[in-house]
């Protein structure tokens, strides 16, 4: 299911003294299957923009298409449900809109709101819970007993129970220590091998995009200024430094190599790749000499 | 939804009314509401209505925003034109229908009820565009100093009303955002009928309560950690000043008062 924005603007109270405009004249597209980053300061339009891809807001104008519904500023509120299903949004700090007794019932809230029944639900969530890391002892308790990490999981359990085909992340694993961060990270990348699912993800951290995306989006100041591969984004480090996005810390040691007069063919983005890079040129030295 | 309310909310700005001493908007405001009662025919209105116009030409802010803070109350101001309309006896009679009669009478009374309320909303929405929250907290404080004699916790309530206050775009945020997430996974708020609607509810205000004392708990830790312990022997980082302005300001709402007593019959 593809995500298209045409010319899309987005204003914030318009025609109001707190007026504010967040989107200007925004062209991508998200193709199916894809796993595309968003990057940009905060204030940039992340969040507006995340808003759209599952209508929660409508563009002031231009339009947005969510596979075969097309979103324009007239747009009714009504039967929107579907769009909503498929397309999971995980928020930031997700831990924050749990409610439900228990942590099984919180997780089969979502599939039920879009009609599963109840045995339904209690499956789906004892497959989520198992797929975030938590094993079932965890079903029948509730969400508020639990630690931040364990709750973050039963969060993104409850969106990943609605299946949705396209999966929004806002910075999944802000706050998270480094095992979980990793193992978040790894769980997204397994859903979208595995099952095809598509994943965007809005971050700060690079590594994170240089590890996992093949589509980079960058954004400042609700205008889109880079987009590409991580490989085309990333080349330009200078740039990067200028904009003050950082860099793949892997990208930024080749960096300081090349400094001294290491060559590589292709900035190395990932620890491995560069991992690589320095063992086929030490193999290729050796063979020379 | 939230977007709508004017009324409350505070635009920046560095005028007359925005540079003034919060306690004397204050004051002002609320003996404005006071006096507004003692107009009661045409020309007291007119002198009121001349004086609120031009305090808000002094706030330089577009007229606009105050009749669009109406709107959200106009429901409650019509009800209540209406019943004076309906109600009230004398002079002479235009309709008659029941227990119902529209009277000559009863129309102007009606007509002056809803001047009265759109000028007291003009005052009250001027007053909280052109005075940030934290200060019209600092001016309630202040003002009921007087009430420490009787043992009224003074500084417990101006604190809280400060917290509060503070609070409040937080919550709304926080609100809206709980909002988003619950729509994503399938909530209708706002839909169905009275019984879905407030079970629709249910999802929004239980995190908001949890986030709220979770909010509490760490305030109150960070707060110990940084050595508060109550009101007494503390010190203001704001200071408010009383300027010769405020001063203009209190006797222009005497001479008001004055002229009022005048035209009224």
């Amino acid at each position: 299911m593809d995500i298209r924005f045409e010319e899309v603007d987005f204003t914030y109270q318009p025609n109001t003294p707190f007026e504010q405009r967040a989107l200007f004249d925004l062209n991508l597209t998200i193709a199916d299957g894809s796993y595309t980053a968003i990057v940009g300061h905060t204030g940039s339009g992340k969040s507006t923009l995340l808003q759209h891809l599952n209508a929660l807001v409508k563009p002031t104008k231009g339009s947005v298409t969510i596979g075969d519904r097309k979103i324009v500023p007239e747009t009714n509120n009504k039967n929107l449900k579907p769009i909503r299903k498929k397309v999971g949004i995980v928020f930031q700090f997700p831990e924050a809109q749990l409610f439900e007794e228990t942590v099984a019932r919180d997780i089969a809230f979502g599939p039920k709101n879009f009609g599963a029944t109840g045995e339904e639900g209690a499956k789906l969530a004892a497959e989520m819970l198992d797929l975030v890391g938590l094993d079932s002892s965890y079903l029948e308790r509730s969400p508020f007993e639990l630690s931040g990490g364990q709750m973050r999981r039963v969060a993104i359990a409850g969106v990943l129970a609605m299946e949705p085909e396209v999966l929004v992340l806002d910075e999944p694993t802000a706050g998270l220590d480094p095992q979980g961060r990793k193992e978040m990270m790894e769980m997204f990348q397994h859903l979208h091998e595995e099952r095809g699912m598509t994943i965007i993800l809005v971050t700060h951290l690079m590594d994170d995009v240089a590890n996992y995306a093949d589509h980079v989006i960058v954004l400042e100041q609700g205008k889109i200024v880079k987009a590409g591969s991580p490989q085309e984004v990333f080349q330009e480090i200078d740039w990067l430094k200028e904009k003050q996005l950082g860099v793949p810390t892997a990208a930024s040691f080749a960096e300081k190599l090349m400094a001294k007069g290491v060559t590589f063919e292709q900035l190395p983005l990932t620890a491995d790749a560069l991992a690589d890079d320095l063992l086929n040129g030490l193999s290729k030295a050796g063979e020379d000499q | 939804m939230m977007n709508k309310l004017i009324f409350g909310r505070y635009i920046p700005g560095d005028s007359f009314i925005h540079t003034m001493d919060p306690r004397a908007k204050l004051i002002a405001s609320f003996y404005f509401i006071g006096i507004i009662f003692l107009a009661n025919n045409w020309q007291s209105y007119a002198v009121l209505a001349i004086f609120t116009l031009f305090a808000i030409f002094l706030s330089k802010i577009n007229i606009r925003f105050f009749i669009r803070g109406i709107r959200p109350l106009i429901w409650l101001i019509s009800f209540t034109v209406i019943l004076q309309m309906l109600f009230t006896q004398g002079g002479e009679i235009y309709f008659k229908w029941g227990i119902f009669t529209v009277t000559e009478f009863g129309v102007v009374n009606g007509l002056l009820i809803f001047c009265r309320f759109v000028l007291i909303i003009f005052m009250s929405t001027l007053l909280t565009l052109t005075t940030p929250p934290l200060d019209l907290s600092d001016a309630i404080e202040y003002l009921m100093r007087p009430l420490k004699v009787v043992g009224f916790p003074v500084h417990e309530v101006s604190l809280m009303l400060s917290i509060a206050l503070r609070f409040v775009p937080t919550l709304m945020d926080e609100t809206e955002k709980i909002m988003n997430a619950q729509r994503a996974r399938g909530v209708d708020f706002g839909e169905g009928n009275l019984i879905q609607k407030m079970k629709a509810v249910v999802p929004l205000l239980i995190p908001l309560f949890v986030s709220s004392f979770n909010r509490a708990e760490d305030l109150a830790t960070a707060m110990e950690a940084r050595g508060y312990q109550g009101g007494d022997g503390r010190t203001k980082y704001r200071v408010l000043h009383w300027h010769l302005k405020d001063t203009i300001v209190m006797v222009a709402f005497v001479v008001l008062t004055v002229v009022l007593v005048l035209v009224r019959s």
